[in-house]
């Protein structure tokens, strides 16, 4: 019932907007990058159920460019409502991920770096960090509170197969308050349900699904590192290619520790324009 | 008489511009598959069936940049060229496999392998033409 409810909203909210991946991760970071010239844009959100305090759902939308084959940049912009108190813009983050070896490996690296001009009512929970705590302000102070903060990743992956195996390691850091670093793991496996495409466009068939699962949480900070005082979730992800450009996310992540919310659920839709770099191009009159 | 020169010299840089760029696609020295590689045989091969599927993933992945029927655009290859077509099977799989990112071919490593060798089987279509 409770997952009914989340998919008809996650189409409601989908109905409205935007983008397109082949890998079913929400959290999780694999090393494929977007192609170069190609836009996606995308609108997720993660809707929580605390265990103390009043449910609450995070929208967000990001829009993703190819700069080069060895980079792609990203925008987001977020916001938060919480059931019983207020709805608040949280902020913007601007992401970068490197590629720093020209070809496949067994075990390929991105580097990703990331600067956010947030608030403390951010809710995405795209990354999770450091230690857990219950909330008690409002989003009304929650608001007013700046973080701006530096996130660096690592990002592992391998193709093994049709597999894709996947793990990152957070250091994040907030610049606006008096605190050392914070640390976080994300790790997924997923693989495509079908692996042959049909001569056809068909929308319902195995091909166009793939399904995985990922684990993510904090692990303290620079005064701590472990896992007490921190949230962890495992997470079943479902991906489905609704057309050639377009893609539907969708994944329940369930709480593992006593302060991580009992159940989280998370989708997003993404639109892809491929080759929107050359169409710009042509518009403004370049050559090309 | 100024205007006279200055028409030449655009108009002669202009035909200089065209003839390099019609000179066309210089390969990649560096860009080669590994003996092994090249070697791996398509384990579609028995499937002529599954080529369909590939020209499909072509015209979405692909055809941005090589345009519809392969024959390239801007930097990326004329994939109908001889020595594109003259590489096994094995070789191309390991180019889409790997890319070239530094002169602007993607790695397609996110795609199922199954799907990248029915590619290669769209290409030979291609290059048949
Ligand atoms: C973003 C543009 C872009 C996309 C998308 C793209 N390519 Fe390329 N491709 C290039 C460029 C540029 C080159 C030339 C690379 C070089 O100069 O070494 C190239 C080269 C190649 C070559 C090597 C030709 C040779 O000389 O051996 C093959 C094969 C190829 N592409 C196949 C594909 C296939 C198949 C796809 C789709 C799955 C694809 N490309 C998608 C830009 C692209």
């Amino acid at each position: 019932m409770k997952n009914g409810l989340a998919f008809a909203l996650c189409l409601l909210w989908t109905a409205s907007g935007l983008s397109a991946q082949e890998s079913p991760y929400v959290v999780t970071y694999d090393h494929h990058l977007e192609e170069p010239g190609n836009l996606e844009i995308e609108a997720s959100g993660t809707l929580g159920a605390p265990r103390s305090g009043s449910f609450y759902f995070a929208p967000y939308i990001e829009v993703e460019y190819g700069v080069t084959a060895r980079w792609t940049g990203e925008l987001y912009l977020e916001g938060q409502a919480t059931a019983g108190d207020s709805g608040v813009f949280t902020g913007w983050r601007l992401e970068n991920r490197f590629r720093p070896l020209k070809r496949e490996h067994w075990i390929n690296p991105i580097l990703y770096f990331e600067y956010e001009g947030l608030n403390e009512a951010t809710r995405i929970g795209k990354e999770i960090v450091g230690n857990a705590h219950p909330r008690r302000e409002s989003n009304a102070v929650l608001s007013k509170v700046p973080a701006h903060e530096i996130e660096t990743k690592l990002i592992l992956s391998s193709d093994i197969h049709d597999w894709n195996l996947a793990g990152n390691f957070i250091v994040e850091k907030n610049l606006s308050a008096a605190e050392g670093f914070e640390f976080g793991y994300a790790a997924g496996v997923s693989r495509p349900l079908g692996t042959l495409a049909s001569g056809g466009a068909c929308r319902w068939c195995r091909e166009n699904f793939s399904a995985g699962v990922e684990v993510y949480g904090g692990l303290g900070g620079t005064n701590g590192f472990g896992f007490s005082q921190t949230a962890h979730y495992l997470a079943p992800v479902v991906a489905w290619q609704v057309s050639s450009n377009s893609t539907l996310k969708f994944s329940p992540g369930f709480g593992l520790t006593q302060l991580s919310n009992p159940v989280l659920l998370r989708f997003g839709y993404s639109y892809e324009i491929r080759g929107f770099g050359t169409q710009v191009a042509q518009w403004l009159g370049g050559k090309h | 008489m100024k205007t006279a020169r200055l028409t030449a010299i655009i108009l002669l840089s202009a035909t200089l511009c065209l003839l390099a760029e019609s000179a066309g696609y210089q390969q990649d020295p560096n860009w080669k598959a590994p003996a092994e590689a090249a070697a791996k045989r398509n384990p579609l091969a028995g499937k002529p069936q599954a080529a369909a599927g590939g020209k499909k993933l072509f015209q979405r992945e692909c055809a941005q940049c090589h345009g519809d029927e392969g024959s390239g655009l801007k930097k990326a290859a004329d994939l109908q060229l001889p020595m594109v077509q003259a590489q096994s099977d094995g070789a191309l799989f390991w180019k889409i496999t790997n890319g070239n990112p530094d002169r602007g071919m993607p790695s397609f490593s996110k795609l199922p392998e199954n799907r990248r060798w029915q590619i290669v089987m769209h290409m030979r279509e291609l290059g048949a033409n």
